[in-house]
């Protein structure tokens, strides 16, 4: 926590001088209490291999987020962003931060505009993730690929776009480069190698990990920084394609008292295009491999494929949003057998509701259904095959201020 | 401004009153009523010379709105120094630029008001005019001056989805279609002109989006350009998602 304890320093260091600036602070806070009746086996986050947020000793009334976002334009130019959240998940910290850093935008003077970021920040990847905080608009848990890019992954480095502004040549788009360099990710991978594929609204945060006993990703084990490299075409305001290769560059032979390093590289593409006001579709790939242990005993060293994509759709008509997604998801164990191998095979059914009713408030609705088989379930009692299920009706409100 | 321009008055026909509605012993004054009918039709006529209207349709013949229009003379004419400086406004209201396209002749001031509950850095790097605007809600910023004719292109640098285009013409007649796909140039004195069309939505070549007319004395003058090409995809009022892009 000396990170967040920084955070509030620097923070009521600049509000002072700031005080009283247009604009200078921006507060957006969104707080989610839902009812929840779920179906299957305990929870990851519980201790179990389920793969929903909650299960049966876990449903009825409970706190689906609280969070605040908040950016300070410390200049024109440059503004420090922190997210905090609460999500009552048994965490070791029931405040923690997802994201902190600062961005630097300067006024483009010509075609090509850069902006920087240095912190801690979610990699520019998700097409359906665009609530702060990684919340969904399109419902209430995100897809199988965008649960685990929340659970598991942090930039903690920096990151450089370049955008190519497409209106001053004529063309109403815009074409973006970004490249980030970071560290403090090596465990990421685990997760997916000992539960499979999940679909939560339940990111991690930067102290305090996921289940239990939580599982925490944001160390440096070895000493090798990683990259990830993207490109970002938006198209008439109508279609957005994104595609991102990431590898952590972990030496998976690593490992510290209380983490192992994971290699862990994936490549992804996704493209939403929105023909009318009302119409959203949204389709993401995702593949990749991961593997830790020891390069010298290749059939000792754990290593798995995995890959997983994803289609949406959504139709907002005046208050309403309906939304409809299905997910394929599966992961292929290679190297390294002790026990069952980490082979996860599912799919899963999505149907959402919102309806906003107006002053900040917004109640949504969520029908989700995991079908999966993932072998080492076996191991804790548990039938490899589940077919899991979660009905949630969340009442949010939202509100934002601005000095 | 020196040339403003006014909304089509319109064909005024005047209204014949039969004689029959007053009966027989008002044939006389049913007399005086035509004459004066010819009179107004006459007047009439003499108003629309000066009238240059421009029409945009698309491949299918449907109206193009929000098409800028520009008339200049052929050879050009010195026209007069403007007496009084012309403002206008670009508005900025549900991170859209309001109006999108916005039309100005060279020295006009233009305001940026910020509508929104949240801030804008209103900036544009082109040739005829670079400018940029800071961080600011409401109309904290003056009036900025377009002292070169061509395109202006806007963006706020927080919202990228944010495009406005100010045009900044040297023509002494000018305005944008309406949703019939007209505009209405009044005042016009007869000669020939250039007429130019320009669009972001139109994808047609610049070089075909030119038109000489004639503007007679006493004869209205108008010029229908059917494009050729698909219009550009133009963006449509999204609903706000309370987005967070990273």
């Amino acid at each position: 926590m000396r990170l967040c304890g920084a955070m509030v320093l620097v923070s009521a260091a600049l509000w002072g001088p700031l005080a009283g600036a247009q604009d200078r602070l921006s507060v957006t806070g969104e707080v989610d209490v839902r009812w929840v009746y779920a179906t299957g086996v305990p929870s990851y986050l519980d201790g179990g291999l389920g793969t929903l947020r909650f299960d049966p000793d876990h449903d009825g009334p409970r706190l689906g987020y609280a969070l605040l976002a908040s950016r300070l334009r410390i200049t024109d130019i440059l503004t420090l962003h922190v997210v905090a959240d609460a999500y009552g998940d048994h965490d070791r910290n029931f405040v923690d931060l997802s994201e902190a850093f600062i961005e630097a935008r300067p006024f483009p003077t010509h075609s090509i505009r850069w902006n920087a970021r240095v912190g801690a920040f979610f990699m520019p990847v998700s097409l359906e993730n665009r609530g702060p905080g990684w919340t969904d608009v399109y419902s209430i848990t995100p897809s199988a690929l965008n649960t685990w890019l929340g659970e598991e992954f942090r930039t903690i480095g920096a990151e450089v776009e370049a955008r190519w502004l497409g209106a001053s040549q004529g063309y109403l788009g815009d074409v973006a480069l970004v490249g980030a360099v970071y560290g403090w990710n090596d465990p990421a991978g685990v997760l997916l190698a000992e539960r499979g594929f999940a679909l939560t609204d339940r990111p991690s945060t930067l102290f305090g990990g996921l289940g239990m006993p939580p599982t925490t990703f944001y160390h440096q084990v070895g000493r090798n920084p990683g990259y990830y490299s993207g490109l970002t075409w938006r198209h008439h305001d109508r279609l957005e394609i994104r595609a991102l290769r990431y590898d952590n560059r972990a030496d998976p032979s690593a490992e510290t008292a209380t983490a192992f390093a994971w290699r862990t590289r994936f490549s992804t593409v996704g493209a939403r295009l929105e023909p009318t006001a009302a119409w959203t579709f949204i389709v993401q790939y995702l593949d990749g491999d991961t593997a830790v242990g020891p390069n010298s005993v290749i059939a000792e060293q754990f290593k798995m494929t995995y890959r997983t994509v994803f289609a949406l759709t959504s139709f907002e008509w005046n208050r309403e949003r309906f939304t409809a997604r299905f997910d394929d998801f599966r992961t292929h164990q290679l190297n390294g057998f002790f026990g069952p191998p980490s082979n996860d095979l599912g799919h899963a059914w999505t149907l959402g509701w919102m309806h906003d009713l107006g002053h900040g408030w917004q109640l949504a609705a969520e029908w989700l259904r995991v079908t999966s088989r993932f072998p080492p379930r076996v191991e804790i009692g548990e039938s490899a095959g589940l077919i899991e299920s979660q009905t949630q009706v969340a009442v949010r409100y939202r509100f934002h201020l601005g000095v | 401004m020196t040339h403003a321009i006014r909304p089509s008055s319109g064909t005024n026909r005047p209204r014949s009153r039969s004689a029959t509605e007053y009966g027989g012993a008002a044939r006389g004054f049913a007399k005086r009523v035509t004459f004066a009918g010819i009179i107004w039709v006459a007047f009439a006529s003499l108003c629309d010379a000066g009238k240059l209207t421009v029409i945009v349709v698309d491949r299918s013949g449907r109206a193009v709105a929000e098409v800028v229009a520009t008339a200049a003379a052929v050879p050009p004419k010195a026209s007069a120094p403007a007496a009084e400086v012309a403002t206008a406004r670009m508005d900025q209201h549900d991170l859209a630029f309001v109006p999108r396209v916005l039309v100005v002749a060279i020295g006009t001031k233009v305001e940026f008001p910020n509508s929104d509950s949240v801030s804008h850095q209103v900036y544009s790097f082109s040739p005829a005019k670079r400018f940029q605007l800071p961080l600011y809600k409401g109309a904290l910023h003056p009036a900025v001056t377009f002292d070169k004719a061509g395109l202006v292109v806007l963006g706020c640098n927080i919202h990228d989805q944010m495009v406005g285009y100010i045009y900044v013409t040297d023509a002494p007649f000018f305005g944008k279609t309406d949703s019939q796909g007209a505009l209405h140039l009044t005042t016009v004195p007869a000669g020939d002109y250039l007429v130019t069309l320009w669009s972001p939505f139109v994808a047609d070549d610049p070089a075909t989006l030119t038109r000489t007319v004639h503007v007679g004395e006493r004869d209205p003058a108008s010029t229908r350009v059917q494009l050729t090409r698909d219009l550009r995809a133009r963006p449509e009022p999204r609903p706000r998602r309370t987005d967070w892009e990273y």
